[in-house]
Parts: C-alpha cells; sequence; structure tokens
C-alpha cells in the first residue's frame, strides 16, 4: 500500500479510521499511524486535508505516549509488587519465574 | 502429511473455479487469525518461560491484542508496505516453528524433499492445481489475495532502461496474477515487483530451523541459509528469463538439502579433527 498514490481525501480517511480505531485499545494502531503519516502530516507541501491529518497524527501521538505511561506505571507496579501480594499476584501472573527473588 | 497437502491445493483450486469467494476469504482470515493470536501466545509464553521472567495477564493480553489486531488491519486491509512484509514474515516464521516443534525427526527431512518435488510438479505439469489456478486467475484477472502473498517493492526488470518507480499509477493490471495456496509456493514477477508466496517462507523456514536446532554448530546453519539464497536467486533469474510463473521451491530445497546433508557428515568431523590437532588452515 503506497501512500504516494492516494489522493488526498482517502489520505485523510485512512488517517481519520486508523486514529478512531486506535481507541480500541490499540496504542500499536496509534504508533502505526503517526510513523506512517508523519510525513504527509510534517514534511510534505501544503495541501487542503493536511490540517486535519496533523491533527489526528499529533492525537495519535499523545494517545500512545499516554499509554505507554500508564502500561510503564503498571508494569513496574507488578515486577515490583508481585511476589508480595500473595495469592492475587499469581493469579494476575502469566509466567511465574523459578528459584528465589 | 503429504496428502493432506494436496487435498487441500485441490481442494483451494476447486473453490476458486466456482467462484466460492466468500468461503476463501473466510477461511484465509480465520486462518490468519488462529496464527496471529494463538501462536503468538504460545511463542510469547515460551520465550518468557525461558528467560524466567514474571509476566501478568493484562500486559499479555495488550501485546497480543495489539499485535493480532494491528496484523489483521495490515494484512486483509490497507496498511503500510514494510508492516505488512514484516507481519507476512512473521507469520511464516511462527507457522515454521510450529512445524519444527511438532513433527518427528525424519518427517520433517522428507516432506521438505517431497513438496518440492510436488511443487515442481503442480506448477509446471499443465495438469498441475497450481498451473489451473494460474490460468483461471489470469482469465479473470484479478488480484491475489494479500494473504497469501508476500510482495517485495522493489523494481526487478531484466533489460528495461529507467527503473519505474513513479510511473503509471495502476499497476493491477497488468502482468500475471495468480492464486496461491499457503501451503504451495509459486515466484512470480509482475512489471512492479516480484510476488513470492507464503508457502516459500515457510519450508525456507523449516529447513534452515531443523538445521539450527539438529545440526549441530553454526556451520550447518550457516551453510543451509546460504544455499537458500542461491538457491533463491537462481529462482528469480529463471523467473526473468522465462517470464511464467514457476515453483520457487525445488531449487533451494534441494539445495539446502544437500548442504545441510554435506555439512553435517563431512565438513564437521573434518573441523572437529582439525581444532583437535590445533592445525590451521
Amino acid at each position: 500500500m503506497n501512500l504516494e498514490r492516494l489522493p488526498n481525501e482517502e489520505k485523510l480517511t485512512l488517517c481519520r479510521k486508523y486514529y478512531f480505531g486506535g481507541f480500541a485499545f490499540l496504542p500499536f494502531l496509534w504508533l502505526v499511524n503517526v510513523v506512517w503519516f508523519f510525513k504527509e502530516a510534517f514534511v510534505k507541501p501544503t495541501y487542503t486535508e493536511q490540517l486535519q491529518i496533523k491533527t489526528y497524527v499529533k492525537c495519535s501521538g499523545l494517545g500512545f505516549l499516554l499509554w505507554v505511561a500508564v502500561l510503564t506505571t503498571w508494569i513496574t507496579i507488578f515486577q515490583h509488587f508481585r511476589a508480595e501480594w500473595g495469592e492475587v499476584g499469581d493469579y494476575l501472573s502469566f509466567t511465574i519465574p523459578l528459584g528465589i527473588p | 502429511m503429504i496428502s493432506v497437502i494436496v487435498v487441500m491445493t485441490i481442494f483451494l483450486v476447486v473453490l476458486y473455479k466456482y467462484r466460492c469467494y466468500k468461503f476463501i476469504h473466510g477461511w484465509l482470515i480465520l486462518s490468519s487469525l488462529m496464527m496471529l493470536f494463538w501462536f503468538s501466545f504460545m511463542y510469547l509464553g515460551e520465550v518468557f518461560k525461558t528467560y524466567n521472567l514474571a509476566m501478568d495477564y493484562p500486559t499479555v493480553a495488550m501485546i497480543i491484542w495489539n499485535f493480532g489486531v494491528v496484523g489483521m488491519i495490515c494484512i486483509h486491509w490497507k496498511g503500510p508496505l514494510q508492516l505488512q512484509q514484516a507481519y507476512l514474515i512473521a507469520i511464516s516464521a511462527l507457522m515454521a516453528l510450529v512445524f519444527i516443534k511438532y513433527l518427528p525427526e525424519w518427517s520433517a527431512w522428507v516432506i521438505l524433499g517431497a513438496i518440492s518435488v510436488y511443487d515442481l510438479v503442480a506448477v509446471l505439469c499443465p495438469k498441475g492445481p497450481l498451473r489451473m489456478l494460474v490460468e483461471t486467475a489470469q482469465e479473470r484477472n484479478e488480484p491475489i489475495f494479500p494473504a497469501l502473498i508476500y510482495s517485495s517493492a522493489m523494481i526487478w526488470m531484466v533489460g528495461m532502461a529507467n527503473p519505474a518507480r513513479h510511473a503509471e499509477p495502476t499497476n493491477q493490471d497488468t502482468g500475471m496474477f495468480c492464486l496461491i495456496s499457503a501451503y504451495n509456493p509459486l515466484a512470480l514477477t509482475m512489471l512492479r515487483g516480484v510476488k513470492l508466496g507464503l508457502g516459500d517462507f515457510i519450508f525456507y523456514s523449516v529447513l534452515v530451523g531443523k538445521a539450527a536446532a539438529t545440526g549441530g554448530d553454526w556451520n550447518t546453519t550457516l551453510a543451509c541459509f546460504v544455499a537458500i539464497l542461491i538457491g533463491l536467486c537462481l529462482t528469480l533469474l529463471l523467473l526473468a528469463i522465462f517470464k511464467k510463473a514457476l515453483p520457487a521451491l525445488p531449487i533451494s530445497i534441494t539445495f539446502g538439502l544437500v548442504f545441510y546433508f554435506s555439512t553435517d557428515n563431512l565438513v564437521r568431523p573434518f573441523m572437529d579433527n582439525l581444532a583437535a590437532h590445533q592445525f590451521y588452515i
């Protein structure tokens, strides 16, 4: 799928769909949106739809950073307090490391 | 196993001939779904167990959910080309891992050999199922199912002066199209690059994976890898000469198998002896 060959309205639609899709717990989709449409939004010379694409890319970027912050916090908390939580920790665990922590 | 593959290929051709597109689409989506979610879940579990890391269900759920959904979007709908290629490679690698893990020792080698022969037959013989597939698709002038093909963006043309990277926008009408089952590979050029069936990737990966798992040391693995690459270059060369759909498996797999067994049995004892006697060439 080559962005070059698409007309501007379709680029906007695609960007918009990726943006709304990311609300379904999909920060990776937001990241893809940012990376893929970055050139279109910030590097290319101006065209009519570019302003909207810029907004979507910025919001996707913000959303992605927010999710990164949330996930990092949760992972840090979990890794630190997992042993102390006892049963709840085990219930939440997908893999439990062997040996003495 | 071979009979399963043969039956499924014929089944797919029949479906295509009778225009049961919905069925094919549904089946492809289902199988890629299973691949993306379940196999990657198992793989992730194994990786975490090996490195003795703790991981909780919510994080794993997020990772697999993201990986899977973005994969489905990239492969079956629209997405950046590099990401689509990366996902197709990842799926092929996962599938190859499944094969390597769950197939007994000798079955894998026999299957590799047999499937190269079958590939040769199916693509080149006039009555072969894959040949019929190619011709039917050409008659109908339709694009290929995206989940079965890996297309590189490189423009590989023999004897053309200017690489037409920004030339005509419609590339879907020119060139040849062919439908490929996920298990039987074909190599095919279009005016804008090479399309390789996913089955190719899977079986190359199975070959190298088995070489790495059972071969002993790095020499065997590296030899197999190089052999496959040489085979692929030869296949592409033949493709440029003949300009028809060609089986991509036989040459590479033959080279790979030959290299593997010869390296395993000849080169390794030789190198071990050299090292033991501290004799450097």
